[in-house]
């Protein structure tokens, strides 16, 4: 299983990355972390006549905060977000799904940006991003573009982002106090993709919830948000029959696919397992973090 | 107990000579072998399941910069003699063969099926090669289960066959079964299938072959589990004498059956190194490993069991389909082996057993540790179920039915005495050892909570090697053989067939020859992996303890003698008044006069005897086994299975085994568990998964899951007192029972985790979806 | 063909390779490191873990022109002159292994592992080492071998752990 040829490129600049990018649009396919590339180059799934690597381009690394709100580079690895004690802080759903990427040496290479422009609905971060409506900002020869995630992710492995655009950075809300997280997987193994994973949010003021956000992994070709539990999670309290209701409601509106791990029965049924016990977990954990 | 001297190292975890270079980074396996001038092949592969070639063109292949030959199936039938599978060759089989050349030339049968063989400056270019060689093919049906085998009309994959049945029905009786079914108080019926997995080793396939035009020897270097049956295949297959095949084998990283003889892939690169007067690298790579290798296990069982209102199992009629995968290789001889072992420890009054072997356009059906394991999941399976008929506790039923240990021993109705059996000893140690009825209060109030534990039972009996074999029966796998040699610096030589990957041989083998010889574990060398240097040997069906231990303490005992006689000259005493200890010959009771046997070694090699002595010192060795012995044991697993997910957690496990005597208990105990993985692994995770078309689905570690660290417990492991049956060699083989065991240990725990919605199995892979739809089934 | 320059084992070593070869096939065939094997080439089995700038990478999903300029330690470097570092000692000590194929991934993690988290107890090792796969031990010797190198680890450093 050896990679094919290719012509690689390896920009100084985010400019000059760009550049390249404009010049050979989707003959050209991005290598950062390449825990998801590298695999479908050695199967030889993956033919890009160009690869550009941009591991080099410090400048689109980093974590920051401003108003409100998150900033994380694309090129961010993931050990370093998970390590981060602002993301911990400050984007806690964030931090509760790192850890079950892969393993430790993937999220050593790894890289926010590279996961969620290679959107594996069964991936974790692109459940995250979807629940936390983050914001996916690009950059080409035109300019900036910020893309909200509902319209980042269209479907299998795409996103709406042109091949003359290159991620740069990501940004998610601060969590609000009174928030609770629980990032929970049905795998077959720990550190696989999952079958159905949930990102779950709930935020309580006075014992009522203010804000649910439940997205999942795993159940259609790009994470889904269950919109319709949500809203009927807000300005509820909490309980096991609530939550019970929000699961029948969650799991009603998917038609996952069936596939070697799973059929689409068995998705659902999990499904709704997930946000029971997601909804109770990030509960828990609202308290925990009062 | 053994009558092995001194007894220093026996016995005991010494650690391992191998782990020295494994540990450094220094192994030598076979993708670490370069040769100067070494080229690379790669494999054109069928993506058909069942097809006509029309047409290979290689031109544009062959043009590529770095491309130094393309060798089509056709180019390869002219330079080799076409002929049976190397292993199949040696344990014969009996039934219709096959026929087909070495790589495809006009049918492909397989998805995966080598077409051609491109061979390049680099594996790289080798793999650019392979997409540039343009092949027509025509789409056949595919044959892709062993319902549609059985049919008669359906296509047949082997065109001298004509259909695709390789292994007719045949039926076998033993006992009454007639009048044991017509007595018995009630007829339990199942249906049992047992899924396709596979060895997957951590390394694949693979191996450099470097033809010599001058001496016109053909050099293989190997991964193996016995270089001489290589050297035959390879030999036959190049039409050459077996003389001028030498094999060599480092460091292997595992197999598990898999790696025995040579694989089609492998004589083709041999025939291409003597084609190109260069020597060829050929490492198969995971999705090769995965799709091509071979896979196993795929059987289903009819079964009808006479039993009685107690619970006494008094016969069993069992008819089996086994399906074999295209280019059969040993599938056809498991069924033989599954009917003989059925029985097990049980006292069976008769059995009723039919097999049928089918061909089917799949992986072909290879040995994978302990190939006949089904018969003990059926056996288990059935003594479970009929236990949850008759309300009987697992432990119950099982003691009822186990033959006494009787002497002269009780007889399995297929032929085989009971020799020291020990299963009785390991259930009631067993039952000691997990506290059933404390469990049972734990499982009770975990269901009033909504948790689901179950608790499984299992014993298994292994010949490993068996009971002695009636005389002159044992052919060149009724013994090992040994070469021992006294070196001239002092190191003492054992030259043996065996071709150790993972088992520790060079360990183990060299304990026992220090203390039977009285030199110190560091002044013993084992010596593997060289046909010009190693008699015949291979290893395999665990027989290793026992016929190579046993060869090691004899050929030892013959050396020292030897020694002794040369010593006694040196010393001026008799043979009989010296002995060796720490290296050193010494006579009894008088330290001064010690000589290290190196001195010895140097002084017979000196010349200074006559004639009339013996100064070779060196023997040859062999051994049958001895009084032989079953290995055997039983498993207990505790599970919890969560009913929303289907995702079960093996809480506990414990092991009661009986190897005899143990030579490196370290050893032994990871032999055990890493077979209670793979079978755990075979219960929930892995599985060897074809479409409809024929295409493999479970090409990549991403959908054939190994279990990890975190599926596998802590394993408790209790070792039961010997029953020595041999005054000196009572080492057993443990390589395949934990196998073999623990699928029905594991599916039988599911099965009374579940007890409250039900659910009975008849299956042995359960992954979390299908869990749930058991679950649903029963609502 | 590209020129690189890695600092491997502490040492720079150089080659000219093509874009396309893994890190783990420069180690193996170009700087003839063969200790570190390759099991899957897809990141999933970790036999081809080493250690990248302190951190477990799997080098057969690094192209080896990115590892240019970078620290890497392979299964060799823990033991220079064949005498057994630390970690392979209390592997060897506690019969970790038994083909040896997987060894040089586990021993690499697990050491890149200790070196963050000296104090882990058996259930952090546990998970720690769930990325990487053996087929012949069942796993419980190789979590034993470095359970065991942590205990000795504390002892050396006089912790109270």
């Amino acid at each position: 299983m050896k990679l094919p040829e290719f012509e690689y490129q390896v920009p100084a600049t985010v400019a000059e990355a760009i550049g390249l990018l404009a010049q050979h649009q989707d003959e050209a396919s991005l290598l950062a972390g390449g825990q998801s590339l590298i695999p479908l180059l050695a199967m030889r799934l993956a033919r890009p006549a160009v690869l550009i690597d941009i591991n080099g381009l410090d400048d689109l690394s980093g974590v920051s905060v401003t108003d409100g709100r998150v900033t994380i580079g694309a090129l961010t690895r993931e050990y370093m977000a998970e390590e981060s004690e602002t993301v911990a802080e400050t984007v806690p759903l964030l931090a509760a799904a790192l850890p079950l990427i892969g393993h430790e040496a993937i999220r050593s290479r790894g890289t926010l940006g590279g996961s969620l422009a290679h959107a594996d609905p069964a991936a974790e971060l692109p459940a995250v991003a979807r629940a936390l409506d983050a914001e996916f900002v690009v950059r080409s020869e035109s300019g900036e573009r910020v893309i909200p995630a509902a319209e980042w992710f269209e479907g299998y492995l795409t996103t709406s982002r042109r091949p003359e655009e290159i991620l740069v950075e990501v940004r998610f809300p601060v969590a609000e106090p009174g928030t609770g997280v629980a990032f929970q997987e049905v795998a077959r193994r720990h550190g696989d993709f999952a079958m159905v994973g949930l990102a779950a949010s709930l935020t309580l003021a006075d014992g009522t919830i203010t804000d649910a956000r439940l997205a999942f992994s795993g159940v259609a070709d790009v994470p889904v948000r269950a919109v319709e539990a949500e809203s009927l999670l807000r300005g509820q309290q909490p309980s096991a029959e609530l939550f019970a209701e929000a699961a029948s409601r969650a799991a009603g509106q998917l038609d996952p696919p069936a596939d070697l791990h799973g059929s689409s029965d068995y998705r659902k049924k999990v499904a709704a397992a997930l946000v029971r016990r997601g909804l109770q977990a990030a509960a828990d954990n609202a308290h925990e973090r009062q | 107990m053994t009558q092995i001297a001194a007894q220093r190292y026996t016995g005991s975890s010494v650690k391992r000579s191998e782990d020295l270079r494994i540990l450094a980074g220094a192994g030598r396996y076979v993708d670490d072998v370069k040769l100067p001038g070494m080229l690379h092949a790669a494999f054109l592969r069928s993506p058909l399941a069942h097809g006509r070639v029309l047409a290979v063109d290689a031109s544009a292949a062959r043009a590529l910069p770095g491309i130094v030959a393309v060798l089509t199936g056709t180019d390869l039938d002219d330079m080799t003699v076409r002929g049976p599978d190397p292993l199949l060759a040696m344990i014969g089989g009996g039934g219709p063969t096959a026929e087909y050349s070495l790589l495809a030339t006009d049918t492909v049968r397989l998805v995966g099926d080598p077409v051609a063989v491109v061979i390049a400056e680099s594996r790289y270019l080798a793999e650019d090669g392979c997409e540039l060689v343009e092949v027509d093919y025509e789409d056949l049906p595919p044959v892709v289960s062993a319902a549609a085998a059985l049919d008669v009309g359906s296509p047949p994959v082997f065109a001298n066959l004509g259909n695709n049945i390789i292994g007719p029905h045949k039926r076998s009786e033993f006992g009454d079964v007639a009048g044991v079914f017509a007595a018995a108080d009630r007829i339990a019926e199942f249906h049992l299938d047992v899924h396709r997995h596979q060895n997957v080793p951590m390394e694949g396939r693979g191996c450099v072959a470097s033809y010599d035009a001058d001496s016109g020897i053909l050099t293989m270097y190997a991964a193996t589990q016995g270089v001489h049956i290589t050297r035959m295949g390879v030999a036959a297959c190049l039409g050459i004498d077996p003389a001028r095949v030498r094999v060599l084998a480092g460091d292997i990283g595992g197999s598990f059956g898999l790696k025995i003889g040579a694989s089609r892939e492998e004589l083709a690169v041999a025939a291409a190194s003597r084609a190109l007067g260069r020597p060829v690298k050929w490492i198969e790579d995971r999705s090769e490993n995965l799709t091509v290798s071979g896979q196993a296990r795929e059987e289903s069982f009819d079964v009808r069991a006479a039993v009685s209102d107690s619970g006494d199992l008094l016969g069993l009629d069992v008819s089996m389909v086994i399906d074999t995968g295209a280019y059969p290789v040993m599938g056809t001889m498991v069924p033989s082996i599954i009917e003989a072992m059925l029985p097990g420890p049980y006292r069976l009054a008769a059995l009723g057993f039919e097999s049928t072997a089918v061909v089917t356009n799949k992986a072909s059906y290879v040995a994978y540790r302990g190939p006949w394991a089904s018969e003990t999941f059926v056996r288990e399976r059935v003594i479970d179920l009929i236990a949850k008929d008759l309300g009987l506790d697992p432990f119950e039923i099982r003691l009822r039915n186990v033959a006494p240990r009787t002497s002269p021993p009780a007889m399995m109705i297929t032929g085989r005495p009971l020799t020291g059996v020990t299963t009785r000893e390991s259930l009631e140690r067993l039952a000691q050892l997990v506290d059933v009825p404390a469990f049972r209060h734990r499982q009770a109030a975990e269901r009033a909570r909504g948790r689901y534990l179950g608790i499984g039972v299992a014993t298994f009996i292994e010949a490993a090697p068996g009971p002695r074999a009636p005389e002159g029966s044992g052919g060149p796998l009724g013994q090992e053989s040994m070469r021992l040699r006294l070196a001239e610096d002092g190191i003492v030589l054992l030259f043996t067939g065996q071709m150790p990957h993972g088992q520790g041989h060079q360990t183990t083998l060299a304990q026992i020859a220090a203390d039977e010889f009285g030199v110190p574990f560091e002044q013993v060398r084992v010596v593997v992996g060289d046909s010009e240097a190693v008699p015949f040997g291979f290893t395999g069906g665990s027989r290793s303890a026992t016929m190579t231990g046993g060869v090691t303490l004899h050929g030892a005992r013959q050396l020292k003698a030897k020694v002794l006689d040369v010593a006694a000259l040196l010393l001026e005493a008799s043979a009989l008044d010296l002995e060796i200890t720490d290296g050193q010959v010494v006579v009894r009771g008088d330290p001064d006069t010690a000589i290290p046997v190196a001195e010895v070694a140097r002084q017979a090699a000196s010349g200074r005897f006559g004639a009339d002595v013996d100064a070779n010192l060196e023997v040859e060795a062999t051994f049958d086994g001895g009084e032989g012995g079953w290995s055997g044991g039983s498993h207990c697993a505790i599970v919890e299975v969560d009913v929303e997910t289907g995702l079960v957690k093996v809480e506990r496990y414990v092991a009661a085994e009986d190897c005899g005597a143990l030579i490196n208990p370290a050893v032994v105990e990871g032999q055990i568990r890493g077979g209670i993985a793979q079978g755990i692994g075979a219960v929930l995770l892995e599985r060897s998964a074809y479409d409809r078309d024929g295409n493999y689905q479970s090409a990549t570690f991403m959908d054939y899951l190994l279990p990890t660290a975190c599926d596998i417990p802590r394993i408790e492991i209790e070792h039961l007192e010997t029953v020595p049956l041999d005054a000196d060699v009572n080492f057993r083989g443990v390589g395949e029972g934990g196998m073999i065991v623990a699928p029905p240990t594991v599916v039988s725990a599911i099965e009374d985790a579940l007890a409250p919605f039900g659910v009975r199995i008849y299956e042995q892979h359960l992954p979390p979806a299908r869990i749930l739809e058991l679950i649903a089934q029963q609502a | 063909m590209i020129d690189i320059t890695v600092t491997v084992n502490g040492a720079p070593r150089s080659s000219a390779v093509e874009a396309r070869r893994t890190l783990a096939d420069f180690l193996r065939d170009d700087l003839d490191l063969t200790g570190t094997h390759v099991g899957c080439e897809h990141g999933v089995c970790g036999a081809c873990t080493v250690i990248v700038d302190g951190r477990p990478v799997r080098s057969c999903l690094m192209l080896a022109v990115q590892a240019a300029g970078h620290e890497v330690t392979t299964i060799e470097g823990l033991s220079p002159d064949g005498v057994l570092g630390p970690l392979p000692q209390a592997m060897r000590d506690s019969h970790s292994f038994q083909c040896g194929f997987c060894t040089p991934g586990f021993v690499m993690q697990a050491t890149a592992f200790l070196g963050a988290h000296p104090d882990a107890g058996e259930q952090a090792i546990r998970e720690a080492l769930s990325g990487n796969i053996c087929r012949c031990t069942g796993y419980q010797s190789i979590i034993d071998g470095v359970v065991l190198a942590a205990e000795r680890g504390r002892a050396d450093v006089g912790s109270d752990g």
